[in-house]
């Protein structure tokens, strides 16, 4: 493992997420039936045993020529193999690139805590032997790699997570409108962003991809003090993408900000909703191993 | 106006009031800088609370400022005061505690709220009172300055004066009135009040008046109430501490009121009636007192008055005879009660061997018939009847000739005229207190008296003659005696009932009055009248003396009075005693007053020794000129009730003594107390607080002013409180964690 990969595979976290894999089987299977929650029926399959039937079976898969031999109702169950395309995209932008001062509290930035996610995710793919495929942008699409099956496609995927940014601000609708005419077949496309940015853009670009075919989901990466707003004392906020400043002292004006997040916040569920696309709400402060358990079990769940 | 105990730390304290804004500001100039991505929320919020943040800030920094500014104010430690102007005098108050010590503290009534018991008297609970808010001024933390001071002494010979108080302090309070002894005054606060007023550097003042609050001091002192409602309007505060005592059923206390010779002749060898008044101050009959009499320190046979009415008073008469000349004292006592110093008494007659008259006859040489025969006769019968007057017979020349003053009375008898000289010198010896009698006659003459000796009421004579008439004859059977004795002490004896003796007199011609004198309009007074209804004589005051005049003649000329019969002695001799009265009254000495005796400048050595009692300590005095020319050795203000002593002795070495009598003022020893009722009545106007001894609460911390430290510390909460709940609704508080739940385990 490269020095790149192990800085966004956290051994805890993929170990934990493997563990789940291991020890939890409804965790596990979450995971797997979330990823390959994807338009594909899974056409090839291969033989695995016979069941006898249940009330509830599909007919359709009950073996006939059992019956004709044994007079008895025996369904045929298959392996079910995967063919999964995984695209993952993630916001290099400035605002990604906020830093708790003293540092973040989980050790984690904004945009580490979104190329961890992605990296993770990218790992368990893998595993499976799903083709990965990722994208690193910010007005435009900084760094590409190519949807691929092999174990050691993640190491191109780390090293082009680690590429090195510009700061700039995000234009998601050209980077989401380039990526759905670019990628080449229908998969699952997960956005890892912090959606600060033209807001109907975003949308606009997630509704071209869900046009396209794709399965999307929506990973939003906020920092704990970009939720809680816990400065006291008169501060300086200069903006990362925004070219504004404002000198005040925060306690007066945290009851408005998060009025505004707030209200942010929930246009985006809304949005995402309405766009069909999956949303998951990511705190930095938060363990990344449990916001993706988090967000693969409620996958699976929508699978079933 | 608040003051500041602590008026230092104010000044050093105020300015940090202004910290908040300092730091405000130096926050504003050094802010944290944040790079930070989620603007639009923050701007959003900026663009929606601008105002009402900074309104609240601008609150956070008032409820700062008043927080800080608050906490310097209570460490301060403030006070508020009613009147304007006393901020300038810092944080001191100034204590003028005036003890009563006039003889009414003397009052043995026990309170019933005091502790102690018996023998406690009422100066004993003031002088408590003082100690007690000495150590009380001493353990405040305020700066006070204490001056104590008595009654008797007044502003200007205070015990302790101005200075700082302390346990030091207090303890020299204590050993300064442990040496206090009741004064046998009866001075009231009015002396020391007068020179309380006078202004100080300190913040505030307080005058406490400890005293019996007896009603005669305060129920109609208008000058006391004057000196009391100028120091409240001056914003003096004024606690008036009640250490007497209301016995049951009232105070019960007897009075010595007065000790005097009642008329009489001075003179040795014979008898001179005299007179004691006893009075009883209490609300019920007081029964067979022992009165106790004492002559010249030999006790002689008492009185038993064998009852005084409650509130009345009991005058007995006694008499005695002084075998030698000189100054003899007389001294009563009363037994013991509530209030001794009123329960002795002392008077000093001064006896003298012969007292001389002088009697100006304006015919010297008429021997047995004429006007001076009789009246001296009168004067000094014989030897078998002692008056102790010796007359001396004199032409109207003497008058200008004569030291006047050795004589006790002068009798004018028909004279026809006086020089201006004569005229003069007897008005001179008049105005001094000495008393002169006029008889008319054959001799005198209307115009002259009108013109040299009435004129018109400036002059000696009593009244304006119109010239001699003669009393109608026809119906004298029907109009009774041709004497009507008047309601006046020189004819007292033979007033009331007809008196056959003065009915025995004959009238035959008088000396009218002029028909336009008015007797009330001219002061004169009746002695004897005729059965006309027209006066036969009359007096008026002249001077410190009296002047009277008998219309008719003294030897049986005109009337046949002097012609054996005995009422003309025994109103003559009365007479005589009436006019020589103001030579005669012992000087009324009271305590406080001064003992001084007049020496003869070129006989008398100037060297005087007082014997001072009650045990006779001597006191040297050197007589000094006085403004008149006179000479005097003074013993000033003295406080000691009883019998003096002057000693001095002449050039030739004849030794020579007076004596004086000094007493109490009778008045103070009326223990009826004022009340708080009256008390208001008389102090109307007057900002005070009257509280017993028993129940006092000096308050020395409310004594400068009302304290504001406390309510300052509940406002102080009150803004800490609201700062907090205004920092706190603008502030971040984040939630702790719940503990993370236990995972399932797998």
């Amino acid at each position: 493992m490269t020095r790149a990969s192990r800085r966004y595979l956290r051994p805890e976290a993929i170990a934990r997420i493997a563990r789940l894999e291991l020890r939890a089987h409804a965790v596990v299977e979450g995971v797997l039936a979330g990823l390959h929650k994807s338009p594909f029926k899974g056409q090839s399959v291969e033989f695995l045993q016979h069941r006898e039937y249940v009330r509830g079976d599909d007919p359709r898969r009950v073996d006939w020529k059992v019956w004709g031999r044994q007079d008895r109702l025996y369904v045929k169950e298959y392996e079910e193999e995967t063919n999964l395309r995984l695209t993952l995209l993630v916001d290099a932008s400035a605002s990604m690139d906020y830093v708790p001062a003293g540092g973040p509290r989980t050790g984690l930035g904004k945009y580490d805590c979104a190329a961890t996610i992605a990296a993770s995710l990218a790992w368990l793919a893998l595993s499976h032997g799903d083709a990965v495929g990722c994208a690193i942008f910010d007005d435009q699409v900084r760094a590409a790699v190519p949807a691929r099956t092999k174990r050691s496609h993640l190491t191109g995927v780390v090293e082009a997570l680690e590429a090195p940014r510009g700061g700039r601000t995000t234009a998601f609708l050209p980077v989401l409108r380039s990526l759905a005419e670019t990628l080449p077949r229908r998969g699952m496309v997960i956005v890892v962003s912090d959606l600060l940015g033209d807001r109907d853009g975003i949308f606009r670009g997630l509704r071209s991809l869900r046009q396209h075919g794709h399965d999307i989901a929506l990973l939003h990466v906020m920092d704990d003090d970009e939720l809680d707003f816990p400065f006291q004392g008169p501060t300086r906020f200069e903006g990362l993408e925004l070219p504004e400043h404002l000198a005040c002292n925060p306690r007066a004006l945290r009851a408005g900000y998060l009025a505004a997040l707030e209200e942010f916040l929930a246009e985006v569920r809304q949005r995402s909703a309405a766009a069909r696309c999956d949303y998951a709400l990511v705190r930095t402060g938060e363990p990344v191993d449990a916001a993706l358990v988090k967000f693969l079990a409620r996958r699976a769940r929508m699978a079933v | 106006m608040p003051t500041f105990d602590f008026m230092p730390l104010l000044w050093w304290g105020l300015p940090l009031a202004a910290a908040p804004l300092l730091i405000h500001l130096i926050n504003l100039l050094r802010p944290k800088r944040v790079h930070w991505a989620a603007m639009e929320f923050l701007l959003a919020s900026q663009r929606t609370y601008r105002t009402q943040v900074r309104l609240r800030q601008l609150l956070l920094l008032a409820l700062r400022t008043l927080a800080v500014l608050g906490i310097v104010l209570a460490l301060a430690q403030p006070r508020w005061r009613h009147a304007l102007g006393r901020l300038l005098g810092g944080g001191t108050t100034a204590h003028l505690v005036l003890l009563d010590d006039s003889y009414s503290m003397g009052d043995l009534t026990p309170d019933p709220a005091a502790r102690a018991g018996a023998g406690d008297r009422a100066f004993d609970r003031g002088r408590r009172v003082v100690e007690r808010l000495a150590a009380e001024l001493a353990a405040a933390p305020q700066r006070h300055k204490l001056s104590v001071g008595l009654f008797s002494q007044g502003a200007d010979a205070l015990l302790v004066s101005g200075e700082p108080a302390s346990p030091r302090l207090a303890q020299r309070v204590r050993d300064e009135l442990a040496t206090v002894r009741i004064s046998a005054g009866a001075v009231g606060p009015g002396p020391a009040l007068a020179g309380a007023a006078a202004p100080t550097d300190a913040a505030a003042r307080v005058v406490w008046l400890v005293s019996d609050f007896r009603a005669r001091d305060w129920q109609a002192d208008e000058e006391t109430a004057a000196d009391l409602r100028r120091l409240s309007d001056a914003g003096v505060e004024i606690r008036l501490v009640d250490c007497g005592a209301d016995a049951e059923g009232g105070a019960t206390n007897l009075t010595l009121e007065r000790l005097e010779p009642a008329g009489g002749i001075p003179a040795s060898g014979v008898v001179v009636p005299m007179e004691v008044a006893v009075r009883n101050d209490s609300n019920r009959v007081v029964r067979d007192v022992p009165l106790q009499l004492v002559e010249d320190g030999q006790p002689r046979p008492g009185i038993t008055i064998g009852e005084i009415p409650a509130g009345g008073t009991a005058v007995r008469r006694f008499d005695v005879r002084f075998g030698a000349a000189g100054s003899h004292a007389i001294e009563a006592r009363l037994p013991p009660d509530a209030l001794p110093a009123d329960d002795a008494r002392a008077t000093v007659v001064d006896v003298v061997s012969a007292v001389d008259v002088l009697v100006v006859d304006g015919n010297p040489r008429s021997g047995r018939t004429g006007d001076a025969f009789y009246v001296a006769t009168a004067l000094a019968p014989g030897s078998g009847a002692p008056t102790g007057l010796r007359p001396r017979i004199e032409a109207p020349a003497a008058l200008a000739t004569l030291d006047l003053a050795a004589f006790d009375s002068i009798w004018v008898l028909d004279v026809e005229r006086l020089e201006a000289a004569e005229i003069a010198a007897l008005e001179a010896y008049t105005r001094k207190g000495g008393g002169v009698v006029f008889f008319c006659g054959p001799r005198t003459a209307a115009e002259f008296v009108n013109q040299r000796l009435y004129r018109d009421g400036a002059g000696l004579f009593p009244v304006p003659l119109a010239g001699p008439v003669d009393l109608p004859t026809g119906a004298a059977q029907d109009a009774g005696p041709d004497l009507v004795a008047e309601d006046h002490p020189v004819v007292a004896v033979l007033a009331g009932q007809r008196n056959p003796l003065l009915d025995a007199v004959r009238v035959e011609r008088v000396m009218a009055i002029d028909r336009g004198h008015r007797e009330p309009e001219a002061g004169t007074r009746r002695l004897l009248s005729l059965r006309t209804g027209a006066a036969l004589a009359v007096e008026r005051p002249f001077g410190a003396g009296i002047v009277a005049t008998v219309l008719s003649s003294a030897a049986p000329t005109w009337n046949t009075w002097a012609r054996g019969n005995p009422s003309w002695v025994v109103v003559m001799l009365e007479l005589e005693s009436h006019l020589a009265r103001g030579r005669r009254q012992p000087p009324a000495l009271e305590v406080g007053d001064d003992v001084a005796v007049r020496l003869e400048q070129g006989a008398d050595e100037i060297d005087v020794d007082f014997l001072v009692p009650p045990d006779g300590t001597v006191v040297r005095q050197n007589a000094a000129a006085d403004a008149g020319g006179g000479l005097d050795a003074r013993l000033t203000g003295v406080a000691v009730p009883g019998v003096y002593a002057a000693r001095w002795r002449r050039l030739d070495g004849v030794e020579r003594e007076r004596l004086f009598a000094v007493n109490v003022a009778p008045e103070e020893g009326r223990l009826e107390r004022v009340g708080r009722s009256r008390l208001g009545a008389a102090l109307a106007g007057v900002a005070y607080r009257y509280e017993p001894a028993s129940a006092l609460q000096p308050d020395a911390g409310g004594l400068a002013g009302l304290p504001l430290a406390r309510p300052l510390l509940y406002a102080l909460f009150a803004v800490l409180a609201l700062e907090q709940l205004v920092a706190y609704a603008a502030g971040y508080h984040p939630v702790s964690p719940r503990p993370a739940a236990a995972r399932p385990a797998v």
